[in-house]
């Protein structure tokens, strides 16, 4: 056992600051600078309230994340499913406090700044997975029993996030854990077993529900019913895509998103003000980099020698992927409108900070990529 | 050992190849996870080029709403001969809504119900409820509706800005100007027949009609039609010197501003679409063309002893003298039979081309859509000759009437009648008859008002002369005797006429005070007469005590031979009485017809008489000091309710 150990490379503080992915954080800061000079746009050319505040938020979210890379990745491994225990506990928090509220909240107020626990939840999803992946042989992964308690993992706290309701957020859970079983080996016909079941099941739940639960799972499935909220948004937002053309109209020079047809253009639709400024090419362009990281999140999955590295890399990569596709897709009228952002420029601290951590972890893969973890977490193969 | 390190090794070649299968596996499913990611970014990326560049943004409906019930905008003003505004357009606002962007349609329906006293709940909910997105709640809204609307603060709902076509004077003039729809497109009358002119000239069209006259016209008719309990009336003043038409009235009428509550009835137009059998009126167009073509002189005259029987038929006189009658008289007594004898003189050809060009067999040329054309027989015999001669058998709207009897007295040139504003006479006209004629039927027109049917049509200093007319109405089962138009038409003043005044009724029952008749003479005659006492101030005709028109000699003629008719012309001078005779004569006959009509005339006071003329010399001055005449009464805000 010990031989595997001796080929370890074990870093120095130093060592693994020279072997950070430092193109990838460079990629992560052009993205962040470019969401700061849209938000400067968006507030009609000023830093005040959105933009400075974002790069605040950024650098504080950079430091959080190079330091997450920095740390072992067997010490996530150890801790994976303390964080995923502590995030169920918040969830659960958050339904209480909600429910005694009588309406919908999705965030516990810190005093300091608010804490959404879904958003721990994606990141101490994945870890979890992974680690529990991470602990069986492809035989084991073949095996459906084995499957059950990762399921419980994934749709306890998606059941949580949906009863909040926040579909998107619940899907994303969904999608993401999707991403991790599927490259985690497990068989196609159980993949098709899960959604089938799901799809019997989601009946049964919706008796679960309240009415105006209810009320608003049925507006987000069909948000021709809320036209004035999620459909007005839609509505101009195609209007602005379309008045882009192909180089846009110039930095801000956008009508849809300066003269407040687009309300609330700094969260989710700023992708909407980007193309209109910038057009087709300026669209792609940023398409473009989502993908340049995309690519590399997956070359680390690829290249990471643990199973958990892997998986962990590859959530990582889904996640954002579902960041990116969810919120693009919605503000091109693709997909019913859900409360995504766009990583890294749409104004918010909740989701940045979980994406830095995210690309912080995957960072840390790339950094460890070649540890060799043991079933259990040692170093035993 | 050896045994256990070679197991070993073949163990950990089983586990390393397990682990190279669960890479592998890893490998392929990452790279294929990878390549899932790539086609849906490949997919978004392609949506964006879609909506930026291509433009296709899935919304071409909201555009097309936009833009389609456009309506018409900056339509121009319709104004009376004295620049009156008639028709003007005000700005305003109207009511759309997006069903797919109202959210509670209920909700809605009533609140706007509330608003709008004619839009109905249940209506405004199906247009909520509606598939489109767009549908129109209310055209035109008052300010106060605008403002409330806002208030109500439903969602969905928009305002565009529109344009209301507005009457000031309302009903008075609506079968001549017509109406818009509620898109500001012309559907009838003049907005119609100049929609093109009026939306995109930009100048005004200004009408021959003045106001003034057209208010006094409705209102005497609808005075006349009241008491006689007429079911519909109609009337024109027309210039003869140019056609012009001075004012024109059908009754019942409607307010183009509330086109909701017209009626069929009171949409028709009498006095242009109408076409009636006009009755005695026509034996002036008969006693012209017999006196123009020479085959009668006014010294003439025809036996009128009997009925002329025609197979079934047979023509009668209404006033049956049972003698022979001179030319005056025919006219005088409205001799069916002397009428019908005189047109068989002039003969079937002579007749239709004499009618033709008094412009009674084709439509009048008049600038409506709305014109009748006349009902003339199919086949012209004899018998249609003889009934045409009295104004039976042939059907013509009052606009033809006036503007062929208006050729009979201007010197004999025909106008077309038109309605809009001649700065002069529209070229020479047409000769139809000759000037001495006219002159002649003048005279007999005069003879009919100062001693004959038409003496109620008098109006002192303004020497009318006219003719009664009094049709059966015909129906299928023949002619009805108690349904009847009765109308009168007059011109004035007689020695030199300046307008045709007429006026007609359908169908007015006698009263009391006619006696129980319903004849023109009772019932048309009167009414022509106030139009004319009312109306001359206001076209600057002063009243001429002093002028005076000489009547053609009335003579019974004693059993001639109608071949001794043919050369009466010959006959000499002698028989001319003097002025002292004449008059005597004169009474006699007055006496005669008072007692044949049964009725006391009551003359007012050469006093009074006195007093109530040099009013009206006043007022005529007055009219004419002042000819830059303001709006009468501008009712064009409160025409907005």
């Amino acid at each position: 056992m010990r031989e595997d150990s001796l080929n370890q490379p074990e870093f120095t503080f130093g060592q693994k600051l020279l072997n950070l992915h430092w193109f990838l954080v460079f990629l992560i800061c052009m993205t962040a600078a470019i969401g700061v000079a849209m938000l400067y746009s968006a507030a009609n050319g000023s830093f005040q309230p959105w933009a400075s505040r974002h790069m605040v938020r950024f650098g504080v979210g950079l430091v959080v994340m190079i330091t997450i890379a920095l740390i072992d990745v067997r010490i996530w491994l150890r801790y994976a499913y303390v964080f995923y225990g502590l995030s169920l506990v918040l969830l659960i928090l958050v339904e209480i406090m909600g429910y005694v509220g009588m309406g919908a909240q999705r965030w516990l107020d810190l005093g300091y700044f608010n804490l959404q626990p879904s958003e721990l939840m994606k990141i101490a999803l994945v870890l979890a997975l992974a680690r529990y992946f991470h602990g069986l042989s492809l035989e084991d992964v073949e095996r459906p029993t084995r499957l059950i308690m990762p399921l419980l993992m994934v749709f306890t706290p998606a059941g949580l996030v949906l009863r909040q309701p926040d579909l998107g957020t619940a899907l994303m859970l969904i999608l993401a854990s999707g991403g991790i079983f599927f490259v985690a080996g497990v068989r196609i016909w159980q993949f098709a077993l899960v959604i089938v079941s799901g799809l019997i099941a989601a009946p049964v739940g919706w008796q679960f529900l309240h009415e105006y639960q209810k009320a608003r799972i049925m507006t987000f499935l069909n948000p021709e019913a809320d036209p004035l909220g999620a459909g007005y948004h839609i509505i101009q937002s195609k209007i602005a895509l379309g008045s882009g053309g192909m180089t846009g109209k110039g930095y801000m020079q956008g009508t849809q998103g300066h003269l407040n047809f687009l309300p609330e253009m700094q969260t989710d639709f700023i992708f909407t003000m980007l193309a209109e400024e910038f057009g087709l090419v300026g669209g792609l362009g940023l398409l473009a980099m989502y993908g340049l990281l995309l690519v590399y999140g997956v070359a680390i999955a690829t290249r990471s020698y643990s199973q958990f590295g892997r998986l962990v890399a590859m959530g990582v990569t889904v996640t954002f992927f579902l960041y990116v596709f969810i919120n693009i897709a919605m503000v091109m009228g693709l997909i019913p409108v859900v409360g995504v952002p766009l990583p890294l420029i749409s104004y918010g601290g909740t989701a940045m900070m979980t994406l830095l951590i995210g690309f912080g972890l995957l960072i840390g893969v790339w950094v460890h990529r070649d540890v060799v973890i043991g079933r259990r977490g040692g170093d035993e193969v | 050992m050896t045994m256990t390190a070679h197991r070993t090794v073949a163990r950990r070649r089983q586990i390393e190849g397990v682990r190279k299968q669960a890479l592998d596996t890893g490998r392929s499913r990452l790279l294929l996870t990878g390549v899932i990611l790539a086609v849906a970014f490949a997919g978004v990326a392609g949506r964006l080029v879609d909506l930026t560049v291509l433009g296709n943004t899935y919304e071409p409906r909201m555009a097309k709403a936009a833009t389609v019930p456009g309506a018409v905008s900056g339509r121009a003003n319709i104004l009376d001969r004295n620049g009156i505004i008639l028709a003007t357009s005000l700005p305003t606002v109207s009511l759309s809504a997006d069903p797919a962007m109202v959210l509670d349609a209920d909700e809605a329906a009533a609140k706007l119900a509330l608003v709008f006293g004619g839009l109905g709940r249940d209506d405004a909910l199906l247009k909520l409820r509606g598939p489109g997105r767009f549908v129109w709640l209310a055209r035109n809204l008052t300010p106060g509706q605008h403002q409330e609307v806002i208030r109500l603060g439903i969602p969905g709902l928009s305002f565009h800005r529109d344009e209301r076509r507005v009457y000031p004077h309302g009903a008075l003039a609506s079968h001549v100007l017509g109406l818009t729809d509620v898109d500001g497109r012309g559907i009838a009358g003049i907005e119609n027949r100049f929609d093109q002119v009026l939306r995109t000239a930009g100048a005004p069209v200004r009408l021959s009609l003045d106001l003034r006259v057209q208010s006094v016209l409705r209102e005497e008719l609808m005075t006349a039609m009241k008491e006689y309990k007429a079911i519909g009336a109609t009337g024109l003043v027309m210039s003869v010197e140019t056609g012009e038409v001075t004012a024109m009235v059908s009754l019942p009428d409607f307010n183009p501003n509330k086109p909701g509550r017209m009626t069929d009835v009171a949409a028709f137009n009498r006095a242009a679409t109408g076409v009636y059998e006009m009755g005695s009126t026509f034996k002036l167009f008969t006693v012209a063309m017999a006196l123009d073509s020479g085959t009668v002189s006014l010294k003439g005259g025809y036996d009128a002893s009997e009925p002329i029987r025609i197979g079934r038929f047979s023509i009668r006189d209404y006033h049956a003298k049972n003698r022979w009658l001179s030319v005056p008289e025919i006219i005088l007594h409205s001799s069916n039979i002397g009428a019908a004898k005189m047109a068989i003189d002039v003969g079937t050809e002579m007749q239709q081309r004499y009618l033709g060009r008094f412009g009674l067999l084709k439509p009048a040329g008049l600038e409506l859509p709305e014109v009748g054309a006349p009902l003339t027989p199919n086949v012209w015999r004899p018998v249609n000759t003889m009934t045409i001669s009295f104004g039976h058998g042939i059907s013509v709207s009052p606009v033809q009437l006036a503007a062929g009897i208006g050729s009979l007295v201007n010197g004999g040139i025909y106008r077309s009648p038109t309605l809009l504003k001649q700065q002069r006479a529209k070229g020479p006209g047409r000769r139809v008859i000759s000037a001495a004629t006219s002159e002649k039927v003048r005279r007999l027109m005069r003879l009919v008002v100062s001693k004959g049917t038409g003496r109620k049509a008098n109006v002192r200093g303004y020497l009318v002369g006219g003719k009664t007319g009094t049709a059966e109405k015909s129906s299928r089962r023949g002619y009805s005797k108690s349904a009847k138009i009765s109308s009168f038409i007059g011109t004035f003043p007689m020695n030199a006429p300046k307008y045709v005044v007429l006026a007609l009724l359908d169908e007015p029952v006698g009263n009391k005070r006619t006696f129980n008749y319903a004849t023109g003479g009772w019932v048309a005659a009167p009414t022509v007469g106030r139009i004319i006492q009312r109306m001359a101030p206001m076209v600057g005709i002063a009243p001429d005590l002093e002028a005076t028109y000489e009547t053609p000699m009335i003579r019974a003629l004693e059993k001639k031979t109608r071949k001794a008719n043919l050369v009466r012309p010959k006959q000499p001078k002698k028989r001319m009485q003097t002025r002292a005779q004449n008059r005597n004569q004169k009474r006699t006959w007055a006496n005669s017809v008072s007692k044949a009509v049964g009725r006391y005339q009551v003359r007012q006071t050469d006093m009074e008489e006195r007093i109530v003329l040099n009013a009206r010399h006043a007022l005529t001055r007055a009219v004419a000091a002042k000819n830059a005449q303001k709006p009468l009464v501008s009712t064009a805000l409160t025409a907005l309710e």
